[in-house]
């Protein structure tokens, strides 16, 4: 029992990675723009696509087909931005929300049609049993996971709030106007967070894709919910919110599927999150969720 | 300095400002009294680039800023003092002050310039690492000041610096308003405190419904006579 548990807590902390890096790219466009991206999934997705498409046709290794991934999504996240969110800053955000839930579609559609089955081979980064360590097995591919999530989240602390680029851009998060009035180009800053964000998603996406060595056009749908989750876990728009959250999400499935089974494993997790959401808290409780952008 | 020529800004049918034609003098304070809705900040964000004109040039020594980016004003050497201070409040007064030096890249100058701010706002020095919300109005409004100033701007923009404040507090703004002036930076204000401003000014224009409708020297006119213009109408027959 105490094995399983430190097992699944384990198992459920690299998972959990994965979605904490997911949660950030999302906390990113949505700390600075106060808007939610929806096509966020779908976008890493077909970089995912492109990747395989490279491996498959090419026969490229891992380190290609991961830079691929990275940068298909950047280039889906920028078509997302220009149509979604650039003509509509500064309007109502619901309408960039409808907008790019619409893209998710359009990318989905796009990605079923020109490759019709199913599912797809994507190479693996590590390809090697994994190791034990006290009795805990550990797969090497989830460990880079864990450790990407952890230098992604410092990386992008120490841009946030120690750089002269994160200064604007939490001066942007908090006060657009005012940022323009000090000649700081907001509209510059949203698009480079944008990216970044998308650039984040590829790469937690790529590393959860060569885990699992397979890519669905399901993919976009899943990196969507599971960043969304986590970042609600996490209380929105915070950096250490989202990791925490992104790790708790994968902490409670991990022991809910173990437990209880996949089904409720879900419901469990939604339980959870209408728990925060009624709570109105989120893990960095005690502040305003106004005052905590990024 | 600066060279505004029949200007008008609307909102989409509306227009705040109806042709408005000013100039401000290098070196001086000049001032900018009215009623609200005058469209006295509609004009200070026309001038920023926050807004753009319908019709109209506005001139920076002879360079054409009109409808410029608020990136290029600031680069041209213009800095705005927003209504309401508008410090970052979740960011230290470090952090506020670095925000304002955005587009330079002179870092030594930078730094230089930070000691200066320092020298000049005691208080911003006590309070170098809190955050710019835990401040209090007065210390707000010098940060914000202190904030527009490290763009080394030539003309200095400032819209209702004595807003809220409490009159102690008002008094110590003016006065680092005139010893600012008197360390050479240009400055356009705008006020609703007529008494304090006509003090400071050099130079004073009266807006009315989005025109300038008078404009004089503080000794030539009656305080009195300006307020009343200002704040119950002016009596013109026209």
């Amino acid at each position: 029992m105490a094995h399983d548990l430190a097992q699944n807590t384990v198992d459920g902390l690299m998972t959990g990675s994965a979605y904490a890096m997911l949660a950030l790219g999302f906390t990113l466009i949505f700390g600075v723009m106060r808007r939610l991206n929806l096509s966020y999934g779908p976008s890493i997705m077909i970089g995912a696509y492109l990747g395989t498409l490279v491996h498959l046709q090419f026969g490229m290794g891992a380190a290609v087909v991961a830079l691929v991934t990275v940068l298909g999504a950047v280039a889906a996240g920028f078509y997302v931005e220009r149509l979604c969110f650039a003509p509509m800053r500064g309007q109502a955000a619901t309408a960039s929300m409808v907008a790019s839930f619409a893209i998710w579609m359009q990318l989905e559609e796009l990605a079923t049609l020109l490759l019709p089955r199913h599912s797809y081979p994507f190479p693996a980064l590590i390809a090697r049993p994994p190791f034990e360590i006290a009795g805990i097995l550990i797969r090497a591919d989830r460990l880079l996971t864990l450790g990407a999530a952890i230098a992604a989240m410092l990386a992008l602390w120490l841009l946030v709030h120690r750089s002269r680029f994160g200064l604007a851009l939490r001066a942007t998060a908090r006060d657009r106007a005012t940022a323009r009035h000090l000649g700081i180009d907001v509209d510059r800053i949203g698009l480079i967070a944008f990216l970044g964000a998308s650039a984040l998603g590829g790469l937690a996406g790529m590393l959860v894709i060569a885990a699992d060595q397979q890519i669905t056009p399901m993919f976009g749908m899943w990196a969507t919910f599971k960043g969304l989750v986590a970042m609600m876990l996490g209380g929105l728009g915070s950096i250490p919110g989202a990791v925490i959250g992104g790790l708790l999400l994968g902490v409670v499935e991990a022991h809910g599927q173990w437990f209880f089974g996949p089904q409720l494993r879900d419901l469990l997790v939604y339980a959870l999150l209408f728990l925060c959401l009624v709570l109105r808290a989120g893990i960095g409780a005690g502040v305003p969720s106004a005052e905590r952008r990024i | 300095m600066l060279d505004v020529r029949d200007v008008v800004t609307a909102y989409g049918k509306i227009e705040a400002l109806k042709g408005v034609t000013l100039s401000v003098a290098e070196g001086r304070i000049t001032c900018l009294l009215g009623p609200n809705g005058a469209g006295k900040t509609t004009l200070m964000y026309s001038i920023a680039g926050i807004l753009k004109p319908r019709r109209g040039r506005i001139a920076l020594k002879d360079r054409e800023i009109t409808g410029r980016a608020p990136d290029q004003v600031v680069q041209a050497g213009v800095a705005l003092v927003p209504e309401n201070r508008l410090v970052f409040p979740q960011m230290s007064v470090r952090e506020n002050l670095t925000a304002g030096a955005y587009l330079r890249r002179d870092r030594a100058g930078i730094a230089a310039d930070m000691e200066r701010m320092f020298q000049r706002f005691p208080r911003l020095k006590e309070r170098e690492g809190q955050l710019a919300g835990t401040l209090s109005g007065g210390e707000q409004q010098m940060l914000s000041v202190a904030r527009a100033l490290m763009s080394r701007p030539r003309l200095l923009l400032m819209d209702e610096p004595s807003l809220g404040l409490a009159p102690l507090v008002v008094e110590e703004i003016f006065r680092i308003v005139t010893e600012l002036n008197r360390d050479g930076t240009t400055i356009f204000l705008v006020e609703q405190n007529a008494h304090m401003a006509l003090k400071v000014a050099h130079h004073f224009y009266l807006m009315e419904q989005g025109r300038v409708s008078f404009s004089g020297t503080p000794g030539e006119v009656e305080e009195a006579e300006v307020i009343q213009r200002a704040y119950l109408g002016s009596r013109r027959a026209d």
